[in-house]
């Protein structure tokens, strides 16, 4: 069996009667991008914070490639790269001095970080103010020199614990960019967000967490279809619909459809798939489609099934 | 290695504040001028000298001025010239001897010799010399009219005998011997107050300031960012000390070395002073670490840190003589040995006072290193704590 970037099992915090974390635990492999979704205080921080070694445990289990990570093993630790949610970086120093600092207690040698200090700043668009004080930056250039430490020694797993708060839209974007990038590239991402749109878009799999604990895991559909969520299909049609409503309601995949004044309104399984199908039948019902819409389930709304709250509440 | 890197940042960082400029060059500069001036053996006052005369007596005054060993003369070209320079603190006094003084001295009438200085308080040492020198001369003048007027010579030729000889008749000397149990304060000249005293408040004051840093690592998030790289905590603690440490010993030796230049302050064997520098500095900078790791804004521990600082002194001796505590209360004398002043003294004190070797201050340079050690330990324990739980 291959052996998973990172594994982690049971992890449980408790701060004084408060259980910040409870009985969590995922997998991430090479090259996969794995979301912990959920609002402020759901206990993401917390999570990432056991295994990144930065804070004890009081249960489960953390292997970084294999490696048992623990606040003092430093061989675990040598394979991952964190982005603190908070902006880490010394502001009297220049962008070039804070990468500098941090590859050295990376063990990086004076020509590899030189020349992987140089490139980071490419990465980060941040080689034109590479010998300016971070003190003078703008929050977004910060939180690109943020990352780029995070990036420097190229490290097995990165970790970003919610990267883009605060970020101005270009920057957010960068960012997004730089993480679809990298997991192309085969570095495995633990990304935590309170931005649905976000976990959409980079995550191959989200983990679902609140009040300490994993709700659901999955790929976006999966997370769709465990908790029953349905495509929403709106057909804009002239002439009468009734045959047409018949018919569509012996297909496969759809579960429910309504006629009304102008148009049909579908509850489909993967509209995707059976579009064609249902408008193949439409037509053949003598009812002409002006326009289709198709509203999908989004993992807001998975939330707000497993939570009975929003994401942002 | 790291800890290396890290002291490396720290004191880059230390050094492009523009405003510790003055903390590491520009206030142990005061401090050398304020200790060697309290404390320095060679200090030489300057003395304008205005001799309005080239007659023989007046001439005879200057000679006997430039033969006081504390005074640098200073001969000035006017009056008004004296007084500008004595204004601007270019000469610490000046004196005026007048046009007819020979003259005035010849016929038997009074002279007066003008001091000019800018506070009486400030001069007043260097008037009892001026004063000294002009009695010095009256005593041969004195002999040398008591001479005429017995018709014995002339004044002229009595003066001339009398000064011839001056040199032959020995001076009295005043054997003080103190009888009887001497009052506790009356031994403050015996053990009086040293430079070293004020050396060990001030390394250890400034590198209490120092918890800031540490404190300011932590809140910026960097601490916590740089145990998340392969780096333990005792490195990145020892890294933070380390880099206040070379602050402190620079600024420490910066003022032995400046005051025992200037002013030729005794500070005895310089590498055993120099040890006993660097072991109080890493106990300051241990004490700093401490801090640093258990208050988590500037604020706290800046107000603690002038007072651990001064209260620590206080009692270790720095503000009174060690020897005085054991007279007037023996408990005090071991309660300030709690503090690293009292044994940092001890070990000055060998040393400067009874030209002690290495065997001699080794346990107080162990103490030191203890702790030095304990402070480290306690802190490397709280920072872990802070950061991890």
């Amino acid at each position: 069996m291959t052996q998973r970037t990172l594994e982690c099992s049971g992890l449980r915090k408790v701060f004084d009667d408060l259980v910040a974390v409870d009985d969590v635990g995922f997998h991430i492999d090479a090259g996969e991008t794995y979301g912990l979704l959920g609002p402020n205080g759901a206990g993401k921080t917390t999570s990432i914070s056991m295994i990144s070694g930065l804070l004890m445990r009081d249960g489960g289990t953390v292997t970084v490639g294999g490696r048992e990570m623990t606040t003092t093993s430093t061989d675990a630790k040598a394979l991952l790269g964190l982005v603190p949610q908070d902006i880490a970086v010394y502001p009297d120093l220049t962008a070039r001095e804070n990468l500098t600092f941090f590859g050295r207690l990376y063990d990086m040698d004076g020509k590899t970080l030189k020349a992987r200090a140089d490139e980071v700043l490419e990465i980060i668009g941040l080689s034109d103010r590479a010998d300016d004080r971070t003190e003078d930056f703008s929050g977004g250039m910060k939180r690109r020199l943020n990352i780029g430490i995070g990036l420097l020694h190229k490290p097995a797993l990165l970790i970003l614990d919610e990267p883009t708060v605060g970020v101005d839209p270009q920057s957010r974007n960068a960012i997004l960019e730089s993480v679809e990038h990298l997991s192309r590239e085969g570095m495995a991402v633990l990304y935590t967000t309170h931005y649905m749109e976000e976990a959409e878009r980079l995550c191959d799999r989200v983990g679902i967490i609140d009040h300490g604990q994993i709700k659901a895991e999955g790929t976006r559909r999966e997370l769709v279809q465990m908790v029953g969520q349905h495509d929403r299909v709106r057909l804009e049609t002239t002439g009468s619909v009734d045959a047409a409503v018949a018919a569509l309601d012996a297909l496969d995949g759809v579960a429910k459809s309504d006629g009304g004044d102008g148009s049909i309104e579908l509850l489909v399984i993967e509209a995707g798939e059976h579009l064609t199908e249902i408008l193949s039948v439409v037509t053949e019902s003598g009812v002409a489609v002006s326009g289709v819409d198709i509203d999908e389930p989004n993992l807001e709304s998975v939330f707000l099934h497993l939570t009975g709250r929003a994401l942002r509440d | 290695m790291k800890s290396f890197t890290i002291a490396a940042v720290n004191l880059k960082r230390f050094v492009r504040d523009r405003s510790n400029v003055f903390f590491v060059f520009i206030f142990p500069m005061l401090l050398i001028l304020v200790l060697g001036s309290a404390f320095g053996g060679d200090f030489q006052a300057r003395l304008g000298v205005i001799a309005e005369s080239e007659d023989p007596l007046a001439q005879d005054l200057v000679t006997r001025l430039q033969a006081i060993e504390t005074v640098a003369v200073v001969e000035a070209d006017s009056a008004e010239g004296a007084l500008r320079s004595v204004e601007r603190g270019e000469l610490e006094a000046a004196v005026i001897i007048p046009a007819d003084y020979d003259e005035a001295i010849g016929s038997g009438r009074t002279v007066s010799v003008e001091f000019l200085a800018r506070s009486a308080q400030e001069a007043s040492s260097l008037r009892s010399n001026v004063e000294s020198a002009i009695t010095q001369q009256a005593v041969v003048l004195r002999a040398a009219r008591f001479a005429e007027s017995e018709g014995l010579a002339t004044f002229d030729a009595a003066l001339s005998t009398a000064t011839a000889t001056e040199g032959f008749i020995g001076d009295v000397s005043v054997d003080v011997v103190a009888v009887g149990e001497a009052f506790a304060l009356d031994e403050l000249g015996q053990f009086d107050s040293s430079a070293q005293t004020q050396l060990l408040l001030f390394v250890f004051l400034t590198s209490l300031a120092g918890s800031s840093a540490l404190i300011q690592t932590r809140r910026l998030g960097v601490a916590r960012r740089m145990i998340a790289t392969p780096t333990q905590v005792r490195n990145v603690l020892v890294g933070e000390g380390l880099g206040r440490f070379a602050v402190a010993l620079v600024q420490g030796l910066f003022i032995m070395i400046g005051t025992w230049l200037i002013f030729g302050v005794d500070w005895g064997d310089p590498i055993l002073a120099t040890v006993i520098l660097l072991l109080f500095s890493l106990v300051g900078s241990g004490a700093a670490m401490l801090m640093g790791a258990v208050f988590s804004n500037d604020e706290q521990a800046g107000g603690m840190g002038v007072l651990l600082g001064l209260g620590l002194a206080a009692l270790g001796g720095c503000m009174m003589p060690l020897q005085v505590f054991e007279l007037i209360a023996p408990g005090l004398y071991t309660v300030a040995h709690i503090t690293p002043h009292a044994w940092g003294l001890e070990a000055f004190d060998s040393i400067v006072l009874s030209n002690g070797t290495f065997t001699d201050i080794a346990v107080f340079l162990l103490i030191l290193v203890g702790y030095a050690v304990v402070f480290y330990a306690l802190a490397i324990w709280r920072l872990r704590v802070v950061l991890t739980r």
